[in-house]
């Protein structure tokens, strides 16, 4: 009965006192907001991409000259297919198209259509696909950031390349990618590797890079030795490093909001701590005002705790729900383009759902223990006094 | 407790609520369509949208700021962290 009387009390005079809490709520909603925005999108295209990293090869070799990746010749495959523990070998053809007019570039991918695997996952990726027809004539599969951006500038059914010949390539549009895949198929432009070659210059006895799988993971270091040893002018990339780096990838700019959010929220504590503590503040007349009705100290401090706790949890949870919405109904406008870049073709990403409860579960101490002591040692301090002292 | 502190706790609570459905319903399903680009490109790497003289394809490419051939772009991560 007395705990029911002490929340009423408490429930009417966050009532009655709302627009006082009302700045403090809104600047915490903000706050937890920005931050589990950032740490939403960061963890889901971290979850995006680790899972698409499985079916990536465990190595890659391309070529070296002057510190640059150049075109790998195609022997080397025979080279390699010589090394023992190795499957799953074969090549790639990729690179960016500069489009000079509008200066946009396409990541341009070639794929072996003869290849019954390939021919294969291209049907499943393009429903309806007559692959026939498809290689019948000069075609590709556009993501659509390119059939965006083409549209715009009138090339509607077809786009016309230029060879590093100074030939003119005029290859057919014939889909668009899946839209839920623009997060690694945006600006890419899929066609047949001969095609690719043509518009590239790459010549047949060339490739960009050359992939295999190493299905022992203990002979990993031995097949890097072997490589390095058969080829003085070789880049292996390995999948574990590609792995780590891409858990790092967005921690960092994840890491880099972090540390803005513990500026942000030292200052807001601040801000916070020495409005309570103010001389002639209305806490200080309101604690008076109860310790002369004959409220103790612990009583006050519980009513503090209670009524702070609140606000923090209200704050908390709206902030959360807010970014949940943002990034995951809206697919977090203006803020994906921290994370995606916004230099070449816009992308709009539709982000996968990933809550780390762990994290967010840190926010909340990092945000709620701060506050509650910014507000809780000053009111200490005022209900320690005499009444008629504090109301003074 | 008072009524429209119950009222807006109600609300609250129905807001979360909406979320955690939303969060089990909606599964990792879009995730199948970015495999499938995958498993054909074979190239598992985000869609950057970056100038032209910034790596694309991460960690295949070399590419620096041509202004400023020693300053890593902040997307490569050796700056930070050692690989």
């Amino acid at each position: 009965m007395q705990n029911s009387a002490f929340f009423h009390f408490l429930t009417l005079l966050l009532f009655k006192q709302r627009s006082k809490h009302i700045g403090a709520v809104l600047i915490s909603v903000i706050i937890i907001f920005l931050l589990s925005s950032v740490l939403f999108i960061s963890s889901s295209l971290q979850y995006s991409l680790m899972d698409t990293l499985e079916g990536e090869a465990d190595f890659s070799v391309s070529r070296i000259q002057a510190g640059k990746a150049v075109n790998t010749p195609v022997e080397w495959m025979e080279k390699i297919m010589e090394i023992n523990g190795i499957s799953g070998l074969t090549s790639r053809v990729y690179g960016r198209y500069f489009f000079a007019p509008r200066e946009r570039s396409f990541l341009i991918v070639g794929v072996d259509l003869f290849d019954e695997q390939n021919s294969r996952q291209m049907q499943k990726l393009a429903e309806r696909l007559d692959l026939k027809a498809f290689l019948s004539e000069e075609s590709m599969l556009v993501g659509e950031g390119v059939k965006k951006f083409l549209e715009k500038h009138y090339y509607k059914s077809y786009f016309t390349f230029k060879t590093p010949q100074g030939r003119f390539k005029k290859v057919k549009i014939v889909q668009m990618l899946p839209s839920q895949a623009n997060l690694v198929a945006n600006d890419i432009i899929i066609m047949p590797i001969d095609l690719a070659r043509e518009i590239f210059g790459i010549s047949e006895d060339e490739v960009t890079n050359i992939t295999f799988n190493v299905p022992n993971d203990a002979e990993w270091d031995n097949i890097v030795a072997k490589l390095h040893l058969l080829f003085y002018d070789v880049r292996v990339v390995e999948k574990r490093e590609i792995k780590k780096a891409y858990e790092n990838l967005y921690n960092y700019k994840g890491g880099l909001f972090l540390i803005l959010y513990l500026v942000t929220i030292v200052t807001f504590i601040l801000i916070l701590y020495q409005r309570y503590s103010m001389v002639y503040s209305t806490e200080r007349k309101e604690i008076g005002i109860l310790r002369a009705v004959g409220w103790s100290i612990r009583e006050i401090l519980k009513l503090k705790f209670y009524e702070n706790l609140i606000i923090v949890l209200v704050s908390f949870l709206l902030g959360v729900v807010f970014a949940y919405l943002y990034v995951f109904i809206w697919d977090a406008p203006l803020l994906s383009r921290i994370f995606l870049g916004g230099a070449n073709l816009s992308n709009h990403v539709e982000f996968v759902p990933v809550v780390k409860f762990g994290l967010l579960g840190s926010i909340f101490l990092f945000y709620a223990v701060p506050f509650l002591a910014a507000v809780l040692i000053p009111a200490w301090k005022i209900a320690v006094t005499p009444p008629k002292e504090a109301m003074l | 407790m008072i009524k429209p502190f119950l009222g807006w706790v109600a609300a609250l609570l129905l807001c979360v609520g909406g979320v955690a459905v939303h969060y089990l319903a909606q599964g990792k399903h879009a995730q199948e369509e970015v495999r499938q680009v995958v498993r054909v490109t074979g190239l598992p790497v985000p869609s950057l949208s970056v100038a032209y003289y910034e790596p694309r394809v991460l960690f295949y490419e070399n590419a620096a700021n041509p202004a400023y051939p020693q300053m890593q772009i902040i997307n490569r991560m050796d700056l930070v962290y050692a690989k």
